[in-house]
């Protein structure tokens, strides 16, 4: 019965997971990303790893987002001339 | 190669990668379950250095020299990116144009920078103590000093960060972790040996021998690594563009 | 499995299940306002998780997801804010009832904690969850009205 929550955590990493591989545009993506960060978070912590849970929490809702939307603006930012940059 | 001679191999490996980790699976410990023979281990020599989070005790004592390895991998990584993210021949600086901020983020943003440095310093602090420890905190206080981007624009960021500081920041701090693994030497132990100072009160910020130091040192590794590595992504999104460019 | 542990399985499962399908599917803007309450909802849960467990230390969890949770928000909004002005996302129903959920669970487990230490890191934590979250939301809604590049 106290691993309902484990299985509760694992279920929402597994569709969260998912839906970051199955939307295409990185922008979504980065925030689905986000998301799943935070699953996770919840995983480790109810699998009694505050350590790691932390970690994921402090690399998982800033910094990752804030590196993928970076990279995603400077690529945007190119010159129109050179195509169409992904699927916008 | 053909096509279908490749799909065939990526059968062939996956199949054989799926059998493997199957068969690893059924011999696995049960979830849960009381008996841990390295856990005991790890609290029982967690216990007589008087450190409270037997994590931090594995990571900065027990195996101290796993984690120099790991810090090395991210200076290595950071290295690396400020190598490649470099202003190349052909492109130019422009200066960005200054933000404009709704009142609120910009008064939430101010008041919470500072908490959220407090925070990352008491979380590198209480690394032997409580969950936590020199990565984490370093990237929380990391993270802190970009909210200044956020609430109010690049500039002012750049008034409160110098760069060059950071990246001799990220190279002392290494080295302080090596230097502190060869303090003991000369005394006779082995390398990053927790031999150098008492273990203090179990449960008191001054416990653990090392392992506060080296969390410390850490700590600050990571913050200013994270700190360069996001002026180098800053610095490719928002002032360097191509000749060609808009 | 005790109360509090159960109340943290109904919150996180309700709030982030929510959240997930919200941020995977639809426009934009709904996407942006599910993130942002993702992160509102999970930190009263984990800090249940911790009364549950009677760890302490698992406070620590919570507080640096109720920091930076929202610095992530301010992240989306600063960089889409050129796609978030058209159209911007107003989700007042949601974005309160998540801060009164997370205000309700702060201020029992206060109840339950009694004066002290614990309970001044606790409301800590309920203001920066609750704060940061109408502020990240405030912020998705012509937060950056001025931000072209930069």
């Amino acid at each position: 019965m106290a691993d309902a929550v484990v299985v509760i955590a694992l279920l929402l990493v597994a569709g969260a997971a998912t839906a970051a591989v199955v939307n295409r545009d990185p922008v979504r993506q980065a925030l689905v990303l986000s998301v799943l960060g935070t699953a996770l978070a919840v995983l480790f912590t109810v699998d009694q790893a505050p350590d790691v849970g932390l970690s994921q929490l402090a690399v998982g809702s800033a910094l990752t987002p804030l590196l993928i939307m970076l990279a995603v603006r400077k690529v945007r930012r190119r010159p129109a001339e050179s195509g169409e940059d992904g699927e916008k | 190669m053909n096509p279908r001679a490749r799909l065939w191999l990526v059968v062939l490996g996956g199949a054989g990668l799926a059998a493997l980790l199957a068969a690893a699976c059924l011999r696995l410990p049960r979830f849960g379950g009381g008996h841990h023979p390295y856990g005991d281990r790890a609290v029982h020599a967690a216990l007589t250095r008087h450190t409270a989070n037997t994590i931090a005790s594995v990571n900065f004592d027990q195996r101290a020299f796993d984690t120099m390895g790991e810090m090395a991998i991210l200076f290595a990584a950071v290295l690396g990116c400020v190598v490649l993210l470099r202003q190349a021949r052909d492109e130019h600086r422009a200066r960005p144009r200054p933000a404009e901020v709704a009142p609120p983020v910009r008064r939430y943003a101010l008041v919470a920078l500072p908490v959220a440095l407090v925070t990352g310093l008491y979380v590198i602090a209480h690394g032997q103590l409580s969950p936590g420890g020199g990565f984490q905190g370093g990237v929380v206080a990391a993270t802190a000093v970009h909210l200044m981007y956020l609430g109010a624009d690049y500039a002012a960021l750049e008034r409160v960060r110098p760069v060059e500081a950071f990246e001799a920041g990220d190279a002392l701090a290494a080295s302080v972790y090596l230097v502190l693994g060869l303090a003991g030497v000369p005394a006779g132990t082995a390398f990053l040996a927790n031999t150098l100072l008492p273990y203090g009160t179990f449960d008191k910020l001054s416990s653990g021998g090392t392992v506060p130091l080296l969390n410390a040192a850490i700590g600050m590794e990571v913050a200013c690594a994270v700190v360069v590595l996001l002026a180098r992504f800053l610095d490719q999104a928002v002032e360097i563009e191509e000749e060609s460019g808009k | 499995m005790n109360g509090w542990i159960l109340a943290a399985a109904v919150v996180i499962a309700a709030g982030l299940g929510t959240s997930l399908w919200g941020v995977s599917t639809g426009p934009l803007k709904r996407r942006v306002v599910a993130q942002n309450l993702s992160n509102a909802i999970v930190c009263p849960g984990l800090l249940l998780l911790a009364q549950g467990y009677g760890r302490t230390s698992y406070v620590d969890l919570a507080l640096i997801l109720a920091l930076l949770g929202p610095v992530g928000t301010l992240v989306f909004a600063r960089l889409l804010a050129g796609e978030l002005a058209d159209d911007p996302p107003s989700a007042r129903v949601p974005t309160w009832t998540v801060a009164a959920v997370g205000a309700a669970v702060v201020l029992v487990l206060c109840a339950v904690t009694g004066p002290g230490r614990a309970m001044v890191k606790l409301l800590v934590v309920g203001a920066l969850v609750v704060g940061g979250n109408l502020i990240a939301s405030r912020a998705l809604s012509h937060g950056f009205p001025g931000v072209d590049r930069g």
